[in-house]
């Protein structure tokens, strides 16, 4: 190109602007006088304007129908995939320390106490292969509030639609179904679940498949003690909390060499499968172990059970002083 | 979980990311590829995204940015430059009533454009052929509006130069 005039060569950009639509008004009025004047950048404009036109028209230029629509079901197929495997989770602060949840498009995944940490880091999720997380507080945001509202007595259910996936096994799942149905502050033996499972022989298989609960509160583990009504133990090393979540729910503890106990003389008790509940002292109840029975800490747990009073030692007309 | 509304995502916008990325690439099973890619990164970040996120503008970042990795990886890979001719052949039903010149040099001009440098080729069709405001362009590369805005001009000052010499279809009077 021939040199230019300085002042052609610093109104180009101007030149360049008007041309593709890009200019203000005033820069595109001074574009214009000038190249009213001058023939090389009235060109120059008239090039411009071309070459914006012609590049718009690439957008005409569209690809085969069939090839977006067939990315675009394989598109659809990986995310189906991925959001089969991706957890959002939140961290909540919580009287039981840093509490993890996370869930799943099918539910709620897990629940796992963090401790003192406050990251990812700390957690299983960590170790899992096929999973995917998100962090989300918002999304986590209901899940927390009626964690809290739990933790604090103020609720009695969470009634969260869970996502077993995590659970090591179908026997695990089967065990981890069945005590979620303990009810709100009550508590039953690891042989009583076996037993209701059919395998009255699997007790070590049943605490094993509880103390890898995925879904601990949730899946109310911490109302499934020892035959004696010792607490015996609790996500690994955590038997405090599990000490703490039965004093939420109002079952009485005590100390008991290096464990607690369950204070079962200052609970109800319910037979088995028995339609009736009973004071701890009625018949021979004293001297049965945990296996076959269930302790209901208050009468209001009682009668969200819909029990009726035993005709015997009728406990609607004995209450056990709380 | 809004994840009925990130299907929305998908329908609203798949159609134009994956042909911003198959111009870019030139070659179908890249564009599938990196197209899919962009939607599931979308979804991975799609809870952390404000309410009042420009969901396209977002879109085209990620997809710039997974295809700017994509032909860093190439480079690396060979020094192969895209054949830009070849491939309108497959994309471009010029109709019987657009003029011959005009053909040609939009030919001519998807073949230069094609050639680019990549910051510009990037800018260039994100603003000319998608028509993203230079905000939008800045945060696809990384830049500021006024960089981006640079970058589009270098690439039409080389447009223009390399269409000299080259007759130039007859513009209808545009005012």
């Amino acid at each position: 190109m021939t040199p230019k005039h300085p002042f052609c060569r610093a109104i180009e950009p101007d030149l360049v602007a008007t041309a593709t639509g890009e200019a203000g008004t005033a820069a595109a009025r001074r574009v214009e006088d000038h190249a009213q004047r001058c023939a090389p950048c009235r060109d120059e404009l008239g090039r411009y304007r071309t070459i914006d036109a012609v590049a718009r028209g690439l957008r005409h230029a569209t690809p085969p129908a069939a090839d977006e629509a067939a990315s675009r079901a394989a598109l659809r197929a990986r995310l189906a995939d991925l959001r089969s495997r991706v957890l959002t989770y939140g961290i909540v602060p919580s009287p039981l320390g840093n509490i993890l949840v996370a869930r799943s498009e099918q539910g709620v995944s897990l629940v796992e106490y963090l401790g003192e940490a406050t990251t990812l880091a700390a957690s299983r999720l960590r170790e899992l292969a096929d999973v995917e997380t998100v962090e989300s507080s918002a999304e986590i945001a209901r899940l927390r509030d009626e964690l809290l509202d739990f933790l604090a007595g103020r609720r009695r259910e969470l009634g969260w639609r869970l996502d077993l996936r995590l659970a090591g096994s179908d026997f695990s799942r089967a065990v981890l179904q069945t005590a979620a149905r303990i009810p709100y502050g009550a508590v039953t033996s690891y042989s009583a679940i076996a037993r209701r499972l059919g395998r009255p022989q699997a007790v070590r298989a049943v605490a094993q498949a509880l103390r890898r609960n995925p879904l601990p509160i949730v899946v109310p583990c911490h109302r499934v003690v020892g035959s004696s009504g010792m607490l015996t133990g609790y996500a690994g090393d955590k038997l405090g909390l599990k000490r703490q979540l039965l004093d939420v729910e109002g079952v009485p503890t005590r100390p008991a060499a290096r464990d607690f106990r369950v204070r079962r003389e200052t609970m109800y008790v319910r037979a088995g499968e028995d339609r009736a509940y009973c004071l701890p002292t009625c018949g021979d109840l004293p001297s049965h172990s945990l296996a076959d029975l269930t302790l209901i800490a208050s009468r209001e747990s009682v009668e969200a059970l819909g029990l009726e009073p035993c005709s015997d030692c009728r406990p609607d007309l004995h209450p056990i002083a709380s | 979980m809004g994840l009925g509304l990130f299907d929305d995502v998908v329908a609203a916008h798949h159609p134009e990311i994956y042909r911003y990325l198959r111009r870019l690439t030139s070659r179908a099973n890249e564009a599938d590829d990196l197209a899919q890619e962009t939607f599931l990164r979308a979804y991975r970040a799609w809870q952390g995204l404000g309410p009042d996120a420009n969901v396209r503008a977002w879109l085209f970042a990620i997809a710039t940015n997974l295809a700017r990795n994509h032909f860093r990886a190439e480079a690396r890979r060979r020094r192969a430059y895209v054949a830009a001719g070849e491939r309108r052949a497959e994309a471009d039903p010029a109709g019987p009533e657009e003029e011959h010149v005009f053909r040609e040099t939009r030919a001519l001009v998807d073949r230069v454009v094609a050639e680019l440098p990549l910051k510009q080729r990037l800018a260039f069709t994100l603003r000319k052929i998608h028509d993203l405001d230079y905000e939008a362009i800045g945060e696809s590369l990384e830049c500021s509006p006024e960089s981006a805005r640079a970058h589009v001009f270098q690439a039409l000052k080389k447009i223009r130069v390399s269409l000299n010499g080259h007759e130039l279809p007859a513009l209808e009077p545009m005012r």
